[in-house]
């Protein structure tokens, strides 16, 4: 019986543990890295820059 | 035009803040109140035994030493007066009333009892709060500003009488001045007045520096010449314009707009008649001092005031002057690094050329009048667009 | 605790060599070596040792999440902002930001740090969040009519006696806050402001909010608008344009410049009796004082703690000061302000950590503190990580700004009339209004506050356009010098680093420590760069 439900259970936390390992590992490359700031730099905000300039804003007093 | 009989010596008086009047005032005892801004009522000054000093800093031209205190990123009018203090100008001061009425002003006037410029032992420095609405609020807190730092100052300090009737006499001569300025000023609604916008500038100036009880007599006969005296036969100017905005002190600058081919016909600015000769009516259920407060604190047009009826009423009040003394167009000036008057200039030059389509001219100036070519251009131009504006019917 | 200390000791050994505070220690290299040049663009990031760099990850991890949670809650108008506002682009720089606030700091210092950021994070991202979804401009909401827009310097407390109605400080989300995370924001719209005539010479932070009404650029919610006197002449005069631009009946809050007088407090607590009478008229709500005692409560919890904080500021042993102290303050008084109970929570850890280290004698920043130095002045918003500058390259620990000496009196929470009075107290000492005007000892105080927390140092914002203050430059330098302070005026134009950079700004200090009292930096690789392209 017991261990009918251990079994699962460590067969989840073992896919919980390695899900977490991977987010974690591939979380902490990209803050080690610096790459969501390099993306927004780099790649994101000169989008939006060039958007922003060729809006046509109601501009008035 | 023949010459106005007192204007050399008027003009003469401008060139010192201790005129010949002022130290003819001091020699017969009278005590000398200097002050900056219209916030601090003129009439408040003038109680018996007082004077009112509008401060001044004539023909200065350098302010190394303010500058030292304030910096030259300020106010050039709030250093110039510095400047002249510390130089020893106002030393005829009893004492000065100011007014918070603008961070550089109220630095300023710190600077008088800070390092104590001004070599009068009986000198003292009170500022007012001053109120920034028209509402009844506002004026409440305006009487009491008025009643803590300038009547009771007066009374216990000085010894003034500051009682109802000395009040009512002192509002009774205000507004006889006032009166003489404001005939004089309607002169410059005819067609061809019989007075140019220099003449009235010094005149205007005169009569806040100078011990009113001095200067009226010889405001009176200036009055009396102009009933009589005949203008040019053809209007000499090109255009008339209405002079709107922050501290000019010196006639020379509407010299300046007028040798471009405009007469200056209004003089909406601080140290102008818009605000400054309205009389003063003593409502029956009121006191003096209530009506002095309710009276300034109405006309006042300061930049400062943020409520939208005291807004409104800052740009009707323009257009009412321009229409009624037959302005073509505004120049609107401000002073180098004042705040308040520089958004002003942009918000009130957008309603008046595009809302209320009067032809409007923006320009920032020092206090002291020196390099004026750019100036110049800009009102030589500005006065031919209105000119041209003339010929094509208005259009 | 001790066998994963044990553990991660040789890690940290091995990896010694990546810590850029090591390096300058060493004199291998420094906190600058990491970047890119001018862009501000780190190659990675700062590696603090396994311990401080695990706490800085898990709070970026956190912010990640509160982001995340932010767009969640309302996707689609949250992108239609992103499409809109310009200013919106320059949240994504917020990670950015907080790298740089944040560099050199260790143990309990970092510590501290993350919990206040993350604080103001999560407020933040749920106001945008709450913002972008009533937002009439992008479609409106549920709670559009029910919100209050007020100018940023209102502290937003006493509108809290409003049941259902929610208080919205409107500069907050275009200005007062994105001018420190990307000094590239507020140039483009003092630029607007100053295309319509504005000189140049006039408060660029109220060029910049000039510049924003003129764009179309505030989001628009709620019935009327209530604007200010608060703190200076420059925000009075943009008030003009911002109630014309909004287009709602608009109440100006006028409260007295010369606080300290008695005659003042009757008008400004009128004053607001007028503004909350105006916000019953146009909303239909009447006033419930239980209501508003309910966040008086909170609010006075946050002030116990902060005196208390103070207490520790004095000493040595303070793990908080510099922005991680600064800019906590500066949000939780002014844009919080008692309405979010989670900055009691963080208030309550933080002194108990600061308390931890008062006993245990922790020096902060490795010991290397020469100078104490209290901030006087409106800060440079485009350069909010001035202080960990100043810490980092020159040992000198910013003990308390100027700002955070905000408004610290205690509200009653049981009489209305009595908590009137405290409530107009309170408001008058908002954010740089206190001190930087309303008369001269309010700024000549700045001498007796760095003598009670035991400072040498007296860092002077210069803003070379506040009039309240050119005015007593000639007195400040007289009173450092008969007082016999250290004293440097930090020369910045406030939001708009074209005209003074933010090197400029370093210089100043540069200058006085090595010419004034023959120093040597800390980290010579942060003496001098180019940072002119970061956020």
């Amino acid at each position: 019986m017991m261990k009918k439900f251990v079994k699962p259970f460590m067969k989840l936390l073992s896919k919980v543990l390695l899900i977490g390992l991977i987010g974690f590992v591939a979380t902490f490359a990209l803050y080690i890295t610096n790459g969501e700031n390099k993306l927004i730099y780099y790649v994101i905000r000169p989008f939006l820059n060039k958007h922003y300039d060729s809006q046509e804003r109601d501009r008035k007093i | 035009m023949k010459d106005l009989k007192h204007l050399i010596w008027f003009e003469n008086l401008l060139q010192e803040a201790q005129n010949e009047l002022v130290s003819k005032a001091k020699e017969e005892g009278q005590y000398a109140l200097g002050y900056n801004c219209y916030y601090i009522p003129e009439v408040l000054l003038n109680l018996p035994g007082c004077f009112s000093s509008r401060l001044r800093a004539p023909r200065c031209t350098s302010t190394d030493i303010a500058g030292y205190y304030m910096t030259n990123r300020s106010c050039p009018y709030a250093r110039s007066i510095l400047e002249r203090a510390i130089e020893g100008g106002y030393n005829y001061l009893d004492a000065l009333f100011g007014a918070e009425s603008c961070a550089t002003m109220d630095r300023m006037e710190e600077h008088f009892f800070l390092i104590n410029p001004v070599k009068n032992e009986r000198f003292f420095v009170t500022q007012i709060d001053p109120p920034m609405k028209g509402d009844r609020t506002n004026l409440d807190y305006y009487k009491v500003q008025l009643t803590v730092k300038v009547l009771e100052p007066l009374k216990e300090k000085l010894h003034v009488d500051v009682s109802e009737e000395a009040l009512r006499t002192a509002v009774e001569k205000h507004n006889r001045l006032c009166r003489v300025i404001t005939e004089i000023g309607n002169y410059r609604k005819l067609p061809n007045p019989p007075i140019t916008g220099y003449e009235f500038h010094v005149i205007q100036v005169v009569s806040q520096v100078c011990p009113h009880d001095l200067i009226l007599p010889y405001l009176e006969e200036t009055l009396e010449e102009l009933k009589t005296r005949e203008p040019e036969p053809k209007f000499p100017f090109r255009a008339r314009v209405a002079l709107v905005g922050s501290e000019i002190d010196d006639p020379d600058f509407t010299k300046l707009i007028e040798s471009c081919g405009a007469m200056v016909v209004v003089d909406r600015y601080c140290y102008g008649s818009f605000p400054s000769r309205e009389e003063i009516i003593i409502r029956e259920d009121e006191t003096a001092f209530d009506a002095i407060c309710r009276t300034y604190l109405f006309w006042n047009q300061c930049a400062r005031f943020m409520d939208g009826m005291k807004i409104d009423q800052r740009h009707d009040e323009v257009e009412r002057l321009v229409k009624e003394y037959a302005a073509d167009g505004i120049i609107y000036e401000n002073m180098k690094f004042c705040e308040f008057w520089s958004y002003e200039k942009v918000l009130a030059s957008n309603i008046f050329i595009n809302e209320r389509q009067i032809p409007t001219c923006t320009i920032e100036k020092e206090y002291a009048l020196g390099a004026v070519g750019q100036l110049r251009t800009r009102f030589q131009a500005f006065i031919e667009s209105l000119e041209i504006k003339q010929i094509q019917g208005g259009k | 605790m001790k066998l994963l200390e044990k553990m991660i000791a040789p890690i940290d050994k091995a990896l010694e060599r990546f810590d850029p505070v090591k390096q300058s220690e060493k004199g291998v290299g420094g906190l600058r070596d990491r970047y890119y040049d001018k862009t501000g663009v780190a190659k990675w990031r700062e590696w603090r040792g396994v311990r401080d760099t695990m706490v800085d990850y898990t709070a970026w991890l956190n912010n990640i999440l509160s982001m995340v949670q932010m767009v969640a809650s309302a996707p689609v108008p949250i992108m239609k902002a992103f499409w809109e506002y310009r200013w919106m682009g320059s949240y994504l720089g917020t990670f950015m930001f907080i790298d740089r606030l944040f560099e050199g700091y260790r143990g309990p210092e970092l510590k501290i740090a993350h919990m206040n950021m993350h604080a103001i994070v999560q407020s933040l991202t749920k106001r945008i969040a709450f913002a972008m979804k009533n937002d009439r401009r992008l479609g409106g909401g549920p709670e559009t009519e029910k919100i209050i827009p007020h100018d940023e310097t209102i502290t937003p407390l006493f509108l809290k006696g409003f049941k259902g109605l929610y208080p919205f400080p409107l500069q907050t989300l275009p200005e007062f806050i994105i001018c420190d995370v990307d000094q590239h924001i507020e140039p483009y719209y003092i630029d607007v402001a100053e295309s319509y005539g504005l000189p140049a010479d006039v408060c660029s932070r109220c060029s910049a909010e000039t510049g924003v009404a003129i764009d179309d650029a505030f989001p628009l919610f709620g019935k009327v608008l209530l604007s200010t006197n608060m703190p200076c002449n420059a925000s009075e005069a943009t008030s003009m344009f911002q109630r014309r631009r909004y287009g709602k009946p608009d109440f100006p809050i006028t409260l007295a410049m010369q606080h300290n007088n008695p005659e003042a407090l009757p008008y400004s607590r009128e004053t607001l009796q007028n503004a909350m009478k105006f916000v019953e008229d146009n909303y239909g709500v009447k006033y419930d004082w239980d209501e508003f005692f309910r966040y008086a409560k909170l609010m006075n919890e946050q002030n116990t703690i902060e005196l208390e904080k103070w207490d520790f500021f004095k000493t040595p042993y303070s793990p908080l000061s510099g922005i991680a102290e600064s800019l906590y303050r500066l949000y939780s008084w002014q844009s919080v302000n008692g309405q979010d109970p989670y900055f009691n929570k963080v208030d309550r850890k933080v002194i108990r950590i600061m308390r931890k280290c008062y006993e245990e004698k922790h020096l902060p920043f490795g010991g290397k503190t020469r100078h104490r130095a209290f901030l006087w002045g409106p800060s440079a918003v485009y350069y909010t990580d001035f202080p960990t500058w100043t810490q980092n390259c020159w040992g000198i620990t910013i003990v308390l700004n100027m700002d955070s000496t905000m408004g610290f009196n205690m509200i009653n929470t049981e009489d209305p009339e009595i908590a009137m009075d405290d409530l107009t107290r309170f408001t008058e000492k908002a954010c740089m209004r206190h001190h930087a005007v309303g008369g001269w000892e309010n700024i000549n105080a700045v001498w007796e506050w760095a003598k009670n927390f035991n400072c040498d140092m007296v860092l002077m914002n210069d803003n070379i356009a506040c009039n309240g203050m050119l005015g007593v430059h000639g007195m400040m330098e007289d009173q450092a010098r008969d007082l016999g302070f250290h004293f440097i005026f930090i020369e910045h134009d406030l939001e708009d680093s074209r005209t003074v950079s933010r090197q400029d700004m370093r210089n100043c200090v540069n200058k006085y420590m090595s010419v004034v009292l023959n120093e040597q930096p800390l980290d010579p690789t942060i003496v001098e760069f180019d940072d002119s392209d970061a956020y």
